[in-house]
């Protein structure tokens, strides 16, 4: 008797251990709801923000962690051994850059995701509790910047933080505390060394990932928030899936800011200047580019004095991150369209300029001062 | 559609499809040592720039006329408008250049007059103030120069495009049909077999960079003095090392010996001297 032979198609060995794992994690199910997650209006650059601070984050914490196999956190040993890291360590030179470039990148990509937030509406019901922990999670950026600063333990380092805690210090109430906190003595030393790196490599890395899942729950409850123009018939027409469209558009977002970062990292690689003294000499203090336009504030002859500088360090920008906190609350109006609220435009447009004029103006100011 | 907006349009995803794949060729130049802003760098920077901007020119054109336009392009469509465009802008941008330039330099020298003028006869602005009225004065003007001149481009680059959009067959369907036909065309179904193949270049490129990536750094600090430098590597002979110890052993002994003779010496007169100092000390009451 013939048989007829069925050929039957047997699963390779790959087939076999994603089918196992699969069986046990349920990968298929979570690859089907991230992939074909619905993307109302379709894609755009302008979504690519979040996933690439998210990227962002992953490559500070891993090159973050190999600095550390390296770095000493005294200060006899934080300038020598930042110094080992450059010119010792095989291409520590290049894992000291990038980190550093990449704090930078994190506080560039923050500032354009809540701009992006911020013009197309998307901090309104209900999306008032996404845009406050976006908030909070602006706030521990600039947290990793500002503490992150004194690590490498040399004359910019150490009067940075010498004028930041000064600036902390004229908070009321509070600011007291937190400067003499921070410090742990009269001057900046081990105390500080040891506080500021505790909070670089633990409580805000804790503080960042668990807000930001928080931030992530928030966003797939509430679901995107889409554009700010259409009728909903016509922004459910144009719906699309996250794939492809929208991920090849992070993935390129992603992949362009890593290699920016990898080109900053080679034409303008991290150069330490003297070992930290208290004697100024004549390095004139100067924070992270991105607290320039603040710096420059305060040179105004209008900042000048004690309320002055109480005014331009503490009273403006703790109002204006307060005015952001309320924002929600108080822009009650469901109107998202950008173009029907020239308030939030010429606003956006003027903080902008604001910050763009004293950056350039700090930067120019520089050669006034030798 | 404007022109100025149908420039745009193109233009914009041409330019970010194509960014990262430069990028990664500058990052290799970077690594072998060719700065890709000069020289040779520059030039198969250039090169290589070409084929990259006429396949993202193509795909992003096809995706505008597909997604906005409602027409399908003519195939070559990519390679007939980067000629094009790639003419025009070899004009447009270095004139560009001259005329923000120039408009710059004459807001800046006129500013700094009438500032100056200020602080002359009306009032002493200090320098913080006078750096940022200055900066916005020069500032606005060069902006809004720039401004004018980017709409005048990408409304050439708008302009050069139409007639291919002309020449298009025009689609019919909903949005979403017309998507997925041209999702189709060029994205392969299989999802993870896309993004494995995604992630194997990645990790092909990585091994690229790092093969060529200096290990110590290019720019060393001036005053560092590297350890790894200090330690010379010293060949070791037995026998050499042998002799070389009998030598500062004989040398030893021979400064052991002289010392004991010393000490010898040393000992022998200072024992006469205490011999002495009794009798000397007898000697004293009766001086009293």
């Amino acid at each position: 008797m013939q048989q007829d032979f069925q050929p039957v198609n047997q699963p390779n060995p790959f087939e076999k251990i994603v089918e196992f794992v699969d069986e046990r994690v349920g990968l298929k199910t979570i690859q089907a709801k991230m992939l074909n997650e619905p993307i109302p209006g379709g894609s755009r650059w302008a979504y690519a923000f979040g996933s690439v601070l998210l990227f962002i984050f992953i490559l500070q914490v891993v090159t973050g962690i190999l600095l550390m196999f390296y770095y000493v956190p005294s200060t006899d040993h934080a300038y020598d051994s930042t110094q080992y890291i450059i010119h010792e360590v095989d291409y520590g030179w290049f894992l000291l850059s990038y980190h550093f470039w990449g704090s930078s990148a994190m506080v560039v990509m923050v500032f354009a995701h809540m701009s992006q937030v911020f013009l197309w509406g998307a901090y309104k019901k209900p999306r008032e509790l996404i845009w406050l922990v976006g908030l909070a999670l602006f706030g521990i950026v600039m947290g990793f910047g500002f503490t992150g600063y004194l690590l490498p333990w040399d004359q910019r380092a150490y009067w940075a933080t010498v004028v930041g805690v000064e600036i902390m210090d004229k908070t009321p109430i509070v600011g007291d505390f937190m400067a003499r906190f921070l410090k742990g003595g009269p001057t900046p030393g081990q105390m500080t060394l040891s506080r500021f790196f505790v909070i670089h490599v633990m409580v805000l890395p804790a503080a960042l990932a668990g807000l930001a899942g928080l931030h992530i729950f928030l966003f797939r409850k509430a679901g995107p928030a889409g554009p700010f123009r259409g009728t909903p018939e016509e922004i459910k027409a144009k719906t699309d899936y996250f794939f492809p469209r929208q991920i090849w558009k992070d993935i390129v977002a992603m992949a362009s800011v890593f290699l920016i970062i990898c080109s900053l990292a080679f034409i303008e690689p991290v150069v330490l200047l003297q070992q930290a003294t208290p004697d100024p000499g004549d390095y004139h203090p100067e924070p992270e580019w991105y607290f320039l336009f603040l710096f420059q504030l305060l040179r105004l002859k209008m900042f000048g004095g004690e309320f002055g500088q109480f005014l331009g360090a503490i009273a403006i920008p703790g109002a204006f991150m307060a005015f952001l906190a309320a924002l929600p609350f108080i822009d009650t109006n469901p109107e998202r369209n950008l173009f029907k609220r020239p308030i939030a435009l010429v606003g956006w447009t003027v903080i902008m300029v604001f910050i763009l004029i004293f950056t350039v103006s700090a930067i120019i100011n520089r050669d006034f001062l030798h | 559609m404007s022109r100025i907006k149908l420039g745009l349009l193109i233009f914009w995803p041409t330019f970010w499809t194509g960014f990262p794949i430069k990028m990664v060729f500058c990052l290799l130049l970077l690594a072998a040592h060719m700065p890709p802003w000069k020289g040779a760098g520059l030039f198969l920077l250039l090169l290589v720039s070409i084929p990259i901007d006429i396949w993202a020119l193509g795909l992003c054109a096809r995706t505008v006329f597909i997604d906005r336009l409602k027409v399908d392009s003519q195939p070559g469509i990519g390679m007939g408008l980067w000629l094009r465009w790639a003419v025009f802008s070899a004009i447009a941008l270095p004139l560009m250049k001259i005329i923000v330039s120039a408009t710059t330099g004459v807001a800046k020298s006129v500013t700094s007059s009438i500032v100056h003028a200020i602080k002359d006869g009306i009032y002493n602005i200090p320098v913080a103030e006078q750096i940022s009225l200055e900066l916005v004065m020069w500032g606005s003007v060069s902006t809004g120069v720039l401004i004018l001149c980017l709409l005048g481009w990408l409304y050439g680059l708008g302009w050069l495009t139409q007639s291919f959009v002309n020449n298009a067959k025009s689609l019919d369907g909903t949005e979403e049909e017309r998507a997925n036909f041209w999702d189709s065309l060029r994205i392969p179904a299989d999802q993870p077999l896309l993004l494995t193949a995604f992630t194997g270049a990645g990790v092909v490129l990585v091994f690229v960079f790092w093969a060529l990536l200096p290990s110590t750094t290019p720019h060393p600090h001036e005053e560092y003095e590297f350890i790894s430098k200090g330690l010379k590597e010293v060949k070791v002979e037995p026998q050499q090392v042998l002799k070389e110890a009998e030598k500062v052993l004989a040398k030893a002994e021979l400064v052991v010996k002289k010392l004991e003779e010393e000490k010898g010496g040393e000992s022998k007169d200072s024992k006469a001297e205490k011999a002495k100092e009794p009798a000397a000390k007898e000697a004293e009451p009766d001086k009293k």
